[in-house]
């Protein structure tokens, strides 16, 4: 047994906190400019979650009285096929789309740090996509994927990969390529705009050095660039992976979940059992969900320590 | 070929690469839109020019689109304006007044704003439900302030941390309040800060999908995104004409926004990520 041989006002010392002085007039001014923030974020962000979390204990179904249940919407979740094909469909979605968006993000990024003519132009329009909803851009999809008459079959016989019509969203593999892709167009320009201002700020007179000293493209790349650009990557990283693992309105549109639920996501099963008026197990799923986005969110948040020190 | 002509090849192939990617679902849209049919892209079929369906989605009494879109407009208005003015604020507090835990607030926040949406609709269901507020302009109003707020604040921070302090002195010494200050001194100077945020937060709110889905019911208070969403052709098949159309009357105003400040945007969009 260990023993602290420490006097008693030691122990007093350590563990009252140096009282803080007295609040100044402005900081107490500044709570005040803080209360509307506060208000708001608390009302409608924190109370709601905290609400979701504890209706997920309970069987809180349209018409029925409510009754707490403890952890019977986990169990019930724990058994339910569907559950897990949504945890999979999730999970594969954030381990595609993600590196997927990224990339392209950055050869994005790469391309609109040189200078060129146009330069300005190409880059005011790889906004385009950031700026329509998400649900907009479903439908466009949707219009795509069109079995008879859509772009996606059109650029299929053009390019002469195959001259019968894939049923695009017919089938769980064809309809899970046809949602990243679709959110691929929607929020790479997202991952592209951060990841350029990260490569701007990356001071020139690096690469002159490395000019002199004959190195490749891609070993400048390699050497300096990467390493320089870790800091944003793993910011761009962390917040396409909690937009991707809550993704909703893209697959609502287009393909509802389908085919059989191939491409339903956490959110969307929630959002089933919402609006099926069951509230506690809805509940349940989202919780699910907002625990794999708080576990991501630290496994990055690691990974971003581990690599300054 | 030396390295700087592979360069120069390789740019100008990504960049044609990108516009490609980047334009052609966008300009796809435009053109079904404008289609009389939508199967313009098979063989042996045309395409023939027509404001039929623009005309249905602007003055078809049936289909509520203008509606739609007047609700957006003014709900994302309304909820940008606010959530600017009470980030500005609290941005204010942050920067100038010495709260104490101040990072710490800006990276709760921060957090906050990870949380899945679908976390929190069926519990702002409810509680519209209990106020009799469904489906009208407020049930999303207060969300969507709250919603943005996260961004907001952190592009708030970052412009009013560039407005030098001395000009906060100087208001002191001239007696002003500290809000006096805030609105006739510090947000005058920071304007296009204010603008760009004012800017992202619209289209944030403008382009919210899970929220307004849950809490309206019909045109009264439903948004645009909702209603392109739901849109079902009135004769059992989809229109892709009209929705391509109300598509376009959507998109073409951010847009257009988008490509006229894009430089405030990027600005906007990258100060809060790079600095975290």
């Amino acid at each position: 047994m260990t023993r602290d041989h420490r006097p008693a006002s030691d122990f007093r010392q350590a563990r009252q906190p140096a009282r803080r002085p007295p609040l100044t007039r402005d900081q107490v001014r500044g709570f005040w400019f803080l209360s509307p923030l506060f208000g708001f974020i608390g009302l409608f962000i924190l109370i709601p979650v905290l609400g979701t979390i504890a209706d997920s204990l309970f069987r809180d179904i349209v018409y029925l009285p409510v009754r707490f249940v403890f952890l019977e919407n986990f169990r019930a979740l724990w058994a339910d096929p569907s559950f897990w094909s949504a945890v999979r469909f999730s999970a594969l979605f954030v381990l595609v789309s993600v590196p997927l968006e990224v990339l392209l993000g950055l050869g994005i990024a790469l391309v609109l740090n040189e200078p060129f003519a146009l330069r300005g132009w190409v880059r005011a329009c790889i906004l385009i996509p950031w700026a329509i909803p998400a649900a907009v851009a479903g439908r466009i999809f949707q219009l795509v994927y069109n079995f008879s008459y859509g772009a996606a079959n059109y650029l299929l016989d053009l390019l002469s990969i195959s001259r019968e019509p894939l049923n695009w969203l017919g089938s769980d593999l064809s309809a899970f390529i046809a949602v990243v892709v679709a959110d691929a167009w929607q929020t790479t320009p997202f991952a592209a705009i951060i990841l350029l201002a990260g490569l701007a700020a990356i001071p020139e007179d690096l690469y002159g050095q490395a000019k002199v000293d004959q190195a490749g493209m891609v070993a400048r790349f390699r050497h300096i660039t990467l390493p320089l650009l870790k800091p944003v990557l793993i910011v761009t990283l962390l917040f396409r992976t909690i937009q991707a693992l809550r993704i909703f309105d893209i697959i609502f549109v287009l393909t509802g979940g389908g085919p059989g639920g191939a491409t339903e996501s956490l959110s969307m099963l929630a959002y089933r059992h919402f609006a099926a008026g069951d509230f506690g197990y809805g509940s349940a799923a989202s919780v699910v969900l907002f625990l794999m986005a708080v576990v991501a969110a630290i496994a990055y948040v690691r990974v971003g320590r581990f690599q300054e020190t | 070929m030396n390295e700087r002509q592979v360069k120069k090849l390789l740019v100008y192939l990504g960049a044609a690469a990108t516009l490609l990617f980047c334009l052609g679902p966008f300009v796809y849209m435009l053109l079904t839109g404008l289609a009389t049919e939508p199967d313009f892209l098979r063989p042996a079929k045309a395409f023939i020019p027509t404001w039929d369906h623009y005309h249905s989605v602007l003055f078809s009494e049936t289909v509520h689109f203008v509606r739609y879109l007047i609700n957006s407009i003014a709900i994302s208005g309304i909820s940008a304006v606010v959530s600017v003015f009470i980030a500005a604020l609290g941005a204010y507090a942050l920067t100038r007044l010495n709260i104490p835990g101040g990072r710490p607030i800006l990276l709760i926040v921060l957090g906050i704003s990870m949380f899945p949406p679908v976390s929190l609709i069926s519990y702002l269901y409810k509680l519209m439900s209990a106020l009799g507020w469904m489906n009208t302009y407020p049930a999303l109003i207060l969300p969507y302030i709250a919603w943005t707020l996260p961004l907001s604040l952190w592009i708030m921070v970052s412009y009013l941390e560039q407005v030098p302090q001395e000009l906060d002195k100087a208001g002191l010494v001239d007696g002003c309040s500290r809000l006096k200050i805030l609105v006739r001194i510090i947000l005058p100077v920071a304007a296009p800060g204010l603008f760009a945020t004012l800017l992202l937060a619209f289209i944030y709110a403008f382009n919210e999908f899970l929220i307004a889905l849950m809490l309206t019911t019909d045109q009264a208070a439903r948004t645009i995104p909702v209603g392109i969403a739901l849109f079902e052709g009135l004769h059992g098949q989809v229109a892709w004409g009209e929705i391509m159309a109300a598509a376009t009357v959507t998109t073409i105003p951010v847009v257009l926004l988008t490509l006229l400040f894009q430089r405030r945007i990027i600005q906007g969009l990258t100060r809060g990520a790079v600095k975290a």
